[in-house]
C-alpha cells in the first residue's frame, strides 16, 4: 500500500506538471525579471540546445517556485544574502561588493579624459550618489568602504566635487529599486545650486502617484514585498519643455506609458536612453546644462529642468561620446558627472 | 541531459515511463536503447556517432573473444577503447607538457571531451575482460550490448556497471510496485542531495571567491568543496541507482557514507565503490596485489593510485590527488594501521586527510592550489576576518545539514521509529519528505535560471 502511494504521488506530480506544461500558454515576458521568456518559436531554431531553457522558462508556476526557494534561503538557511541582495526591513538592498579598484581607476581615467579632451573651457563638477548598500550596518555585512572609494575618486580628478552623501537616507530610497525618489532629491538640488549656482528656488508641483511600483531589486527576492509609491513631479514648465531622444525622438519629460511597463521607473526621462536635449523655451536665462549620468539622473535631470534653457544627458553605457561630441556645445556650460557607486564599481560599461 | 533538469523531469521522463511501461516487455529494451540515445544526444549530439561505434566494435570484440579465446582480441579491444580515452581525454594535456619540457610549440588539438567516455570506456573494458576470464558470456545481441553501454542512468557519470552485474536482468528483469518505489525515494533523495546541498554550497563557494582570505575562510571553502563534491556524486548515484530500479535494474551501490571513514584505506573502501573495485579487479589484482613483495605491492598501489588520479582528469592535480592518496594508504599500512582503531582520533584524522585532498581536487592551479594549502594552514593570512564570519553565518545551516546526513544517523532513527508503535504515522511523514525534497529541488532547479535582468539600470 505504501509503496503504491508512493508511486502514486511521484507519478501524479510529473505528469499533471507536464501535461499542465503542455496545455498552457507560452509567456513572453517575466516581469519579475524583466526580461524576455524563452518561448516555443526558439525550438524551432535548436530543439536540442533549448528545450531545457523552454521548459524552464514556461514552467507553470514558475514564479511561485521561485518565491517558495527565495522564501526558504531567508527563512529555513538563513542566508544573510540571496541573489546578491539584502533584505533589511523591508527594504531590498543591492550588495555591492567588493570594491574593484581596476572599475574605479577605469571610472577615473573616463572622467579625466573627457575633462581634458572636451571641457576645458566648461565649468565641471562630479558628484556620487551612494548606493543603498552605504546605509548598511558595517559590523554586519559585506559593504563597500565608501569613504575610500569616494576619496580615491575625488583626489584624483580634475573637477570640483559636490558631496551629498550625507544628505541621504535611506528612506529617500525605494524599498524595492536601487534609486532614489525624485521628491527625495531637493535636498541634493540645493548643494548642487551651492556649486553651479543656478539659483535654485522653490517651485510648485503636482504630485502624482502610482502606487504599484515593483522595482528592480524587488525581483531578485521574489516574495511578500509591497509595492512602493513611485511619485513624479509635473508642473507647466515639464509639461511644456521639449524632451528629444536621440532613439525614440520627442517624448514628454514624464513617459506615462511606461508605468505599466516591465519597468515602471522608466516613466522618468522615458528610461534607458543615449543622449536627450532638453529645451526649456520659457526659461528666464540662456544656461545649459550637460549632464553625464546614469539611471538615477533620469530622476534628478526633471527638477532641474526650470533653471535652464537647455541639459544636454549623455549615458555613456548607450553610446560612446565620440558619437555625440559634435552635437554637444561644452564651451562655457555647466557639466555634471553625477553617478551612483554602482557604476564606479561596474565601470566597464561606459563608453567614452 | 541532467536528471537534475525541468527538461529531464517533466519531457523526458514521464514520455519515458509512459512509453516503457505500455510497451510489452520484449520490446522494453528497445525503448531503453532509444531513450538513452535520445539522453545522450541532447547533452553531445554528434558524439553519439562515437558512442554508438565504440557499443560496435566491442561487441564485435566480445563475440571474437567469446568464441576464439584469443587473447589478440583483448589486446585489441583494449588498445582500442583505451586509445580513445587517451586521445580524447589526454592528448592535449600530453601536448602541453612537451611545449613546457622540450620547449616546444606543438599546437592543441581542437578536441571537445565526449561526455561519458571515461565511464563507457572502462564498461566496455570490463566486459572485454570479464568475457575473457569467463566471468561473463558474450553478448550474442547488438541491441542488449548497447543497451547495456548506453543505459541513460549511468552513462554519463556512473556508477560504473559491470556486465556480469547486470547481464541477466538486460534479459529477463522484473519491474514491480515494490521497486518503483524503492527507486523513487533513491531518485529525489539523491536530487535532494544534488541540487538542495551540493549546488547551493558550490554556489556560496563561488561567492566567497575574491573575497579578502583568512584561514578561517580557508577552511570553508576546503570544507565547501569537500561536502559540494561529495553530495553532488553521491546524489548523482543514488538518482542513477534509483532510476534503475524504476526500470528494474539493481545497481551496485557507490557510496557508502565515505565522510565517516575511520581511515583511508576505509574512505576507499566507501568512496566510489564501482571505481575502486574496478581498478583493484582489473589492475591491482593483475599485478599481483599484495602476494608479492613488499617493494612490487607498493609499486602496485603505486600503479593503481597514479590511474585513479590520471582517471578524474587531465590535470597535475588530479594525479598529484591519486598520489596523495597513495601515501597514506601505504603510511596506514606498513606503519601506523594499528594506532586507526574506531574511535573519534581515528575520524577525524580521516576527515582532515580527505578535506585536504578535495583541495588538491577542486583547484586545478598548481600555484593558487600552494596558496590554498598555505592559507589552510595559517602562512601569511589572519586567523579570522569580518568577511570569513560573514561568510561561516551565511553558509552554516547547509553545513549543519551536510555534517548530519554524512552519516547513518537520520536513516537508522528512521529505521528504529518505521519498526516500533508509531510506525505507520512515521512512514506517512517519510512520505510527505519525500515530496517536500521534490517540490524543494524543483524551486532550486527553477530559481537557478531565474536571471533578472537589471544590470542594465544602474
Amino acid at each position: 500500500m505504501r509503496d503504491k502511494f508512493i508511486v502514486f504521488v511521484f507519478i501524479t506530480f510529473l505528469f499533471s506538471f507536464s501535461l499542465f506544461f503542455l496545455f498552457k500558454e507560452d509567456k513572453d515576458i517575466s516581469k519579475y525579471e524583466r526580461r524576455k521568456l524563452v518561448t516555443s518559436s526558439s525550438l524551432k531554431k535548436d530543439v536540442f540546445g533549448n528545450l531545457d531553457d523552454y521548459y524552464s522558462d514556461q514552467f507553470p508556476f514558475r514564479d511561485e517556485f521561485i518565491s517558495l526557494n527565495s522564501v526558504i534561503n531567508r527563512y529555513l538557511l538563513r542566508d544573510i544574502e540571496s541573489n546578491n541582495v539584502y533584505v533589511l526591513d523591508d527594504y531590498v538592498i543591492e550588495k555591492n561588493y567588493p570594491m574593484n579598484m581596476k572599475s574605479v581607476d577605469n571610472f577615473v581615467n573616463k572622467i579625466n579624459y573627457i575633462n581634458e579632451e572636451f571641457l576645458s573651457n566648461s565649468k565641471v563638477y562630479l558628484s556620487i550618489i551612494p548606493d543603498k548598500s552605504y546605509f548598511l550596518d558595517d559590523d554586519k555585512y559585506l559593504k563597500l568602504d565608501f569613504d575610500s572609494l569616494i576619496n580615491s575618486v575625488r583626489n584624483r580628478v580634475d573637477v570640483s566635487y559636490i558631496d551629498i552623501k550625507d544628505l541621504l537616507d535611506l528612506d529617500d530610497y525605494y524599498r524595492t529599486d536601487i534609486h532614489i525618489k525624485q521628491d527625495s532629491y531637493f535636498k541634493v538640488i540645493e548643494e548642487l545650486d551651492k556649486y553651479l549656482n543656478f539659483n535654485y528656488k522653490e517651485i510648485d508641483y503636482k504630485r502624482v502617484n502610482y502606487s504599484n511600483f515593483y522595482g528592480a531589486s524587488s525581483s531578485k527576492v521574489p516574495s511578500f514585498f509591497k509595492p512602493d509609491d513611485l511619485v513624479y513631479l509635473t508642473n507647466k514648465i515639464t509639461d511644456d519643455v521639449q524632451v528629444k531622444h536621440l532613439e525614440f525622438g520627442l517624448k514628454d519629460v514624464y513617459d506615462k506609458e511606461k508605468l505599466y511597463g516591465v519597468d515602471s521607473y522608466d516613466v522618468f526621462l522615458s528610461g534607458p536612453s543615449s543622449f536627450i536635449e532638453i529645451i526649456n523655451g520659457e526659461s528666464e536665462n540662456s544656461r545649459e546644462l550637460i549632464v553625464f549620468r546614469d539611471s538615477f539622473g533620469s530622476s534628478l535631470v526633471p527638477i532641474l529642468i526650470p533653471f535652464y534653457s537647455k541639459i544636454t544627458v549623455v549615458d555613456l553605457r548607450y553610446i560612446s561620446l565620440e558619437i555625440v561630441k559634435d552635437y554637444i556645445d561644452f564651451d562655457g556650460n555647466d557639466v555634471l558627472f553625477l553617478y551612483s557607486t554602482l557604476i564606479i564599481n561596474n565601470s566597464s560599461t561606459l563608453k567614452v | 541531459m541532467v536528471f537534475s533538469s525541468i527538461s529531464f523531469l517533466f519531457f523526458f521522463l514521464p514520455l519515458l515511463f509512459l512509453i516503457y511501461f505500455l510497451t510489452p516487455k520484449r520490446f522494453r529494451n528497445y525503448v531503453l536503447l532509444i531513450f538513452s540515445l535520445l539522453f545522450y544526444f541532447f547533452g553531445e549530439k554528434w558524439y553519439i556517432v562515437l558512442l554508438l561505434f565504440s557499443c560496435l566494435l566491442n561487441y564485435i570484440i566480445g563475440i571474437l573473444i567469446g568464441k576464439n579465446k584469443k587473447k589478440i582480441y583483448l589486446i585489441i579491444g583494449l588498445i582500442i577503447n583505451l586509445g580513445l580515452l587517451f586521445y580524447f581525454k589526454y592528448t592535449n594535456f600530453f601536448i602541453e607538457n612537451f611545449n613546457n619540457i622540450f620547449d616546444l610549440n606543438i599546437s592543441y588539438l581542437k578536441i571537445i571531451l565526449p561526455l561519458g567516455i571515461s565511464f563507457f570506456t572502462f564498461q566496455n573494458v570490463s566486459y572485454l575482460i570479464d568475457v575473457y576470464r569467463k566471468d561473463a558470456e558474450y553478448q550474442k545481441s547488438f541491441f542488449s550490448y548497447a543497451t547495456y553501454i548506453t543505459l541513460f542512468p549511468q552513462l554519463v557519470a556512473g556508477p560504473i556497471v559491470r556486465y556480469k552485474d547486470v547481464a541477466s536482468e538486460l534479459k529477463n528483469r522484473k519491474e514491480s510496485v515494490s521497486l518503483f518505489s524503492e527507486g523513487v525515494i533513491r531518485f529525489t533523495l539523491g536530487l535532494g542531495k544534488k541540487v538542495i546541498i551540493a549546488d547551493t554550497i558550490y554556489n556560496m563557494c563561488v561567492s566567497i571567491g575574491g573575497s579578502q582570505m583568512s584561514v578561517l575562510t580557508y577552511w570553508i571553502l576546503a570544507l565547501g568543496y569537500t561536502f559540494q563534491i561529495y553530495y553532488d556524486f553521491s546524489g548523482y548515484s543514488d538518482m542513477a541507482i534509483g532510476l534503475g530500479k524504476m526500470f528494474g535494474f539493481n545497481f551496485k551501490e557507490n557510496f557508502n557514507y565515505p565522510l565517516i571513514a575511520s581511515s583511508i584505506t576505509d574512505f576507499w573502501r566507501r568512496w566510489h565503490m564501482s571505481l575502486s573495485s574496478f581498478f583493484k579487479d582489473y589492475v591491482y589484482i593483475p599485478l599481483g596485489g599484495n602476494r608479492v613483495s613488499k617493494f612490487k605491492n607498493i609499486r602496485n598501489i603505486f600503479i593503481v593510485w597514479f590511474l585513479t588520479g590520471f582517471w578524474h582528469g587531465a590535470s597535475w592535480n588530479f594525479i598529484f590527488w591519486g598520489l596523495y592518496f597513495f601515501v597514506f594508504l601505504i603510511l596506514e599500512k606498513f606503519v601506523f594501521k594499528k594506532y586507526l582503531k574506531k574511535g573519534i582520533f581515528s575520524h577525524l584524522y580521516t576527515f582532515v586527510i580527505i578535506l585536504f585532498s578535495f583541495v588538491i581536487f577542486s583547484v586545478t592551479d598548481l600555484k593558487e592550489l600552494f596558496v590554498f594549502i598555505k592559507g589552510m594552514l595559517g602562512i601569511g593570512v589572519p586567523l579570522v576576518n569580518f568577511e570569513s564570519v560573514y561568510y561561516l553565518k551565511n553558509i552554516l545551516i547547509i553545513f549543519i545539514i551536510s555534517f548530519v546526513l554524512m552519516g547513518p544517523f537520520v536513516k537508522n532513527i528512521i529505521i528504529k521509529l518505521e519498526k516500533g508503535r508509531i510506525g505507520k504515522l512515521v512512514s506517512g511523514i517519510e512520505i510527505l519528505c519525500i515530496l517536500l525534497i521534490l517540490v524543494i529541488s524543483i524551486s532550486v532547479i527553477i530559481s537557478s535560471s531565474f536571471n533578472p535582468f537589471i544590470y542594465f539600470r544602474f
